[in-house]
């Protein structure tokens, strides 16, 4: 797995789990802590995927998911949420264009996995 | 002079509202007026003559039937040389009937020897139709009175006696009226604290007309039950304070109301609690377990830390499910409803009870799943998880074995009823009261998370979900669902 990945979390430590995880199967990483930096950072480089939590403050992560799929459709936008299992905020964010989403809830490896999932599928529509 | 005296009396007496007839001391009549004549619709020449017995059975001056008491009143008047007065039915030309109060007097010469007989009938029909009516109208006052059953009415003097027990009375105390007529109030109110406010309570009411309180009642045989009471001022014909009225109501449903919509309000707001501490211990825990699983992953690592990370991450795991079960608890109903047939949901759920340590002494399962259930909009996951909740806590209710009965049904065209009821221990009052309540449980293992959650499952179907239980003798849960109708 070699994609380009932008993280945005608005908790350090996750930043930097997720970091290292993805820099570990051989992505390369970049991480926003708000939805407003998230979307400049995307206006100005391409990302392959982002990884976004749903909950920021701020700009929520729906509003920023929207803002990216408006600015880059290509971009492979993947969730991230805290919650076991949200109806609304997940057939929103599906409205809005999103490829998936990873629960905090998961093992890492079933994490890895999903997101694997989601990118492939994802990528392959795009092209 | 006198002849114009004579003339005006017989004008008054032709001219009179009275059936008036007059008969010789031999019963002939000897003359009868205006309103007489046409009353019976024959011409007075014709009466005039006439034995007055005769006339009565031709014209049917009396009840038919009854013309012997007409009789023995004449026979009577004239013997005893007394006036007697009784009522009877006429029968006019017309054929129509009349109430008529008869006036039987004798007349009687100077030296007391009878002359003849006067007869002075006056039309009462009207008089009589009213006060039917007016019977009427207590009957049905009273029939109103004794129907209403939630109320109870009763009336106290200034001397504290009971001196009115009416409406539901007898029905909301248990005491019967004759053990309370004319009694002091207080032995209705001996063991509940009326009698401990009554004195401040007739107090407010001489002041200011009337008063309100919520108290409680207790009945006869001991059971007490929550009422609104009013008492206001009592006053009698001649506008004087006479006493007291006291009106209750049984408000029990109105309470077991409240105080459901009081455990729903109270359900939301941990609810809402346990969410918002579930995704706060959610991201720390995601990290921590990310990085033992990196830890884990990487390589050489030592036997001893590779076995201290697994027993990190297997704790690791026990908080996540918690942590799930919280989330579980607030969870919305997804919108993929489907109709789903309860007896298969249950029936689907039953091969899962070998999976739980279940009590090893004997269960007996009786299913009386109904015929042709109408089908319900729900989610059969989360259906399915009620049920193995619901019948997990009936085996563990039974360790030393017992029944288990598991019931389907169809009521009143709008709801399917699922009862799983079971032959165990039991559950106490103070259990009942919290026992939709998350983190509450009696079992050592339990988080108390179940049942709060099957709850909300309930809830979120539109269903509802309530339960009785005797400590010692069982415990029965009643779920409703309302069902698609066609």
């Amino acid at each position: 797995m070699n994609y380009k990945i932008l993280v945005v979390d608005d908790e350090a430590p996750v930043r930097e789990l997720f970091n290292d995880l993805f820099k570990k199967e051989g992505c390369s990483v970049k991480t926003a802590s708000t939805g407003e930096e998230s979307v400049e950072m995307v206006a100005k480089e391409d990302f392959e995927v982002v990884l976004m939590d749903i909950k920021l403050t701020g700009m929520s992560g729906l509003e920023a998911l929207k803002q990216i799929k408006e600015l880059k459709p290509a971009t492979v936008v993947i969730m991230i949420t805290g919650f076991g299992y949200d109806e609304d905020l997940i057939l929103k964010s599906k409205e809005y264009g999103c490829a998936g989403y990873i629960g905090k809830n998961m093992s890492i490896s079933q994490m890895i996995t999903s997101f694997k999932l989601f990118a492939q599928t994802a990528r392959a529509k795009v092209k | 002079m006198s002849l114009n005296v004579d003339k005006a009396i017989h004008n008054i007496v032709d001219e009179a509202n009275s059936l008036i007839f007059c008969c010789d001391h031999t019963g002939k009549i000897i003359m009868c007026n205006k309103k007489f004549e046409e009353t019976i619709g024959i011409p007075r020449d014709s009466i005039v003559g006439e034995d007055c017995l005769k006339v009565m059975y031709r014209s049917l001056l009396t009840t038919p039937g009854k013309e012997h008491l007409f009789k023995a009143m004449v026979d009577d008047a004239a013997r005893y040389k007394r006036p007697n007065n009784f009522e009877g039915i006429l029968t006019d030309g017309k054929g129509e009937q009349h109430i008529i109060c008869w006036g039987v007097s004798p007349i009687l010469t100077g030296e007391k020897q009878l002359e003849g007989i006067l007869f002075l009938g006056n039309d009462i029909t009207l008089i009589k139709e009213r006060e039917a009516s007016f019977r009427n109208i207590d009957e049905t006052l009273k029939n109103i009175f004794l129907s209403i059953k939630e109320y109870a009415l009763y009336v106290m003097n200034l001397d504290g006696n009971i001196i009115y027990y009416g409406m539901g009375s007898e029905n909301m105390f248990g005491w019967q009226r004759n053990e309370v007529i004319f009694k002091h109030i207080n032995s209705l109110h001996a063991y509940d604290d009326i009698a401990y406010k009554l004195p401040f309570i007739l107090e407010q009411v001489r002041s200011r007309g009337r008063y309100e309180l919520d108290s409680y009642f207790i009945k006869k045989g001991g059971e007490s039950f929550p009422v609104s009471l009013t008492v206001t001022r009592f006053i009698d014909a001649n506008g004087n304070m006479a006493g007291y009225i006291f009106m209750a109501k049984d408000i029990t449903e109105k309470r077991k109301l409240e105080y459901q919509i009081f455990q729903s309000e109270k359900l939301a707001a941990v609810g809402q609690l346990v969410s918002g501490i579930a995704h706060e211990i959610n991201n720390p825990l995601f990290v921590i377990s990310g990085r033992t699983d990196m830890m884990l992953s990487a390589k050489p690592l030592g036997k001893k830390l590779k076995e201290n990370l697994k027993i990190i991450n297997a704790q690791i795991n026990q908080i996540r499910k918690l942590v799930d079960s919280f989330l579980c608890f607030t969870r919305k109903i997804p919108p993929n409803t489907e109709p789903l047939d309860l007896n298969k949901v249950i029936k689907n759920v039953l091969p899962f009870l070998s999976y739980h340590k279940l009590p090893a002494k004997e269960i007996k399962v009786k299913k009386l799943l109904a015929k042709g259930l109408p089908k319900i909009k729900g989610d059969s996951h989360q259906l399915q998880e009620v049920f193995l909740n619901l019948l997990i806590n009936a085996y563990q209710a039974m360790p030393e074995g017992g029944v288990l009965t598991i019931k389907t049904d169809s009521i009143s065209d709008d709801w399917v009823l699922v009862e799983i009821s079971d032959t165990g221990c039991g559950i106490t009052p103070e259990g009942l009261k919290n026992i939709f309540m998350p983190f509450f449980s009696t079992k050592k293992e339990g988080t108390g998370l179940g049942l709060s959650i099957c709850y909300n499952i309930i809830k979120n179907h539109n269903g509802s979900i309530t339960v009785e239980s005797q400590v010692g003798k069982g415990t029965v849960f009643t779920l409703k669902f309302p069902f698609i109708k066609k």
